[in-house]
């Protein structure tokens, strides 16, 4: 059977470099299918759509919520034909009930040994409205296979020659629960880390020295964030990942295996955050500071301090969001019963669009102080600028350890499959 | 992030949303002229669905395992005091009505004074 296994675009926040990914979400779910499935994919932030090309079954995997009108839209123009289409992913357990009255089934859970039944069913034409397994246990967290990322076309994911970085986890759920965060929700409340045999298998699978550890938090078990990265160091991939264990051990470790940068949030202006950042750099680790901006406990004051402060201290980049009221987050449940949510298009919903009513301000005045913390951040040098030097210090590493890959130049004029646009004058 | 059992005289499981395996705080306070029903947020204690998110199936479960009519009973939700340093976990009640055939749901809070006379016999 032919199924076609599509990851909507979405609109990218403006004023920011743009880079695509591969998703990592479709292709292990495409992992957990059977073998006699035969998979074509298309990422619809690089490639369009081939609504005529033939298939049997379409399932669309969504991971952002401004994704999901994009995906029951293109749900819409295959069912017209008559192809039954399968929803899956995170965005689809955040908004399942909206996107029930688009789909022909909506899966909700993880997938691993559980889609051989979903296609008997579809085999018989008893395909099931929904398929619910998050009242069920999870899988056994050792039936997660490699990636199948073979079916991305990999010049697509290519800027200028520079292949972008494969993304990759090694563990599922959060025993943390962040007040902003639905990762509880998803992936459950109970830390399961993959075996490590499995984790060296794929890792050894993956044809690029950069990787994205996308793991919620590596900082979950020091004995197993430890035991990784110790079985990685031979492997000498360079990465970048959430944050890291503040152990001087567990960095030293880290450093060794790889670490490239990491993303670590900055939420006060505290010393310990500022240690907290010196420590990652006394090991050779960049930090791309991801802010959260709007929180119930932040005034206009606060915020302006919080950028005062990241100019101060040294970050590599930063990153501001500002607070967004996801389904099944504390955030929104509190935004609901307080009746501050003033929109529910959730192609908005992308943490860089204010969509409640700040407690302390106005939604206009924190869309500002968002606006003004990209701009006085960067303001002395760009992101360009700055991830070209985070960049460079990689290739550096690379060098030094015989792994550096020059760009491929067959690509140079390319930018994500597009021809780059030189931006040269006739003189 | 444990919740005091002050807040509540017994853990209520009900089925959060896709039938999810949830629970909450549950206290029920008889009043001469009325009945109220408090469901309290477990939190990190509660593996499923939020009350809020439950709304007004947690509410009709409620009814159905103690005998109460949903129309009869002041339905408040309780935000405990986590314990935490953050605000967002500090203790908050809200009356909760739910429209008659209708998805829309509108909160109250209560004031300081409407808590206080809440638990005064």
């Amino acid at each position: 059977m032919k199924l076609k296994l599509i990851y909507p675009r979405w609109e990218k926040l403006k004023g920011q470099t743009t880079f695509n990914l591969p998703p990592h979400g479709p292709v292990v779910f495409a992992a957990s299918l059977p073998a006699y499935v035969d998979v074509s994919f298309t990422d619809e932030n690089v490639e369009a759509i081939d609504y005529d090309e033939p298939c049997d079954l379409v399932a669309i995997s969504m991971m952002l919520s401004t994704q999901v009108k994009r995906g029951w839209d293109i749900a819409g123009r295959f069912r017209q034909r008559g192809i039954q289409v399968l929803f899956g992913g995170i965005a689809t357990m955040l908004h399942a009930e909206d996107t029930f009255k688009h789909a022909d089934s909506v899966f909700l859970g993880e997938s691993e040994g559980r889609m051989e039944a979903l296609l008997a069913d579809w085999r018989n034409g008893q395909l099931k409205p929904v398929y619910n397994y998050m009242t069920q246990p999870q899988p056994p967290i050792e039936l997660i296979g490699p990636a199948r990322r073979d079916l991305y076309k990999s010049h697509l994911y290519n800027h200028k020659g520079v292949q972008m970085v494969d993304l990759f986890h090694a563990s599922r759920g959060c025993r943390f629960s962040c007040y902003p965060c639905a990762v509880s929700y998803l992936g459950g409340r109970v830390f399961r880390p993959r075996p490590i045999d499995r984790v060296l298998e794929e890792l050894a699978s993956i044809d690029n020295n950069r990787l994205f550890i996308v793991d919620n938090s590596l900082a979950q078990n020091k004995a197993w964030e430890q035991t990784l990265f110790r079985e990685m160091i031979p492997f000498k991939k360079k990465w970048i990942s959430h944050t890291i264990e503040d152990d001087p051990q567990t960095l030293d470790l880290a450093a060794q295996a790889g670490a490239w940068y990491v993303y670590q949030a900055v939420y006060d202006t505290s010393d310990y955050i500022r240690e907290r950042i010196r420590r990652y750099h006394d090991y050779g680790i960049g930090v791309e500071g991801t802010i959260l901006l709007g929180l119930d406990n932040q005034t206009e004051d606060d915020i302006l301090r919080l950028i005062d402060f990241l100019l101060e201290i040294d970050l590599d980049l930063a990153e501001f969001t500002v607070m967004t009221p996801f389904p099944h987050t504390k955030g929104y449940d509190d935004f609901l019963r307080e009746g501050r949510i003033f929109d529910f298009d959730w192609n908005h919903y992308n943490a860089g669009q204010v969509v409640f009513h700040p407690k302390h301000m106005s939604a206009e005045r924190l869309q500002e102080l968002y606006d003004y913390a990209w701009t006085a951040f960067y303001a002395s040098e760009s992101q360009e600028a700055r991830m070209f030097r985070l960049f460079c210090n990689v290739a550096l590493r690379e060098m030094n350890d015989g792994t550096y890959r020059p760009r491929d130049r067959k690509l140079s004029g390319k930018s994500f499959g597009k021809d780059v646009r030189r931006n040269m004058q006739t003189v | 992030m444990n919740i005091s059992e002050t807040y509540y005289d017994e853990v209520f499981s009900f089925r959060g949303q896709w039938d999810m395996p949830s629970c909450c705080g549950l206290r029920i306070i008889r009043k001469t002229d009325v009945t109220c029903v408090i469901v309290t947020e477990l939190y990190h204690d509660n593996p499923g669905t939020s009350v809020t998110y439950a709304g007004r199936s947690l509410l009709e479960q409620i009814c159905q395992a103690k005998a109460l009519s949903p129309s009869d009973v002041v339905y408040l939700e309780c935000n405990p005091d986590a314990g935490s340093k953050l605000s967002f976990y500090d203790e908050a009640y809200y009356e909760v009505s739910f429209i008659p055939d209708a998805p829309q749901t509108a909160y109250r809070r209560l004031t300081p004074d409407e808590v206080k006379a809440l638990f005064t016999p």
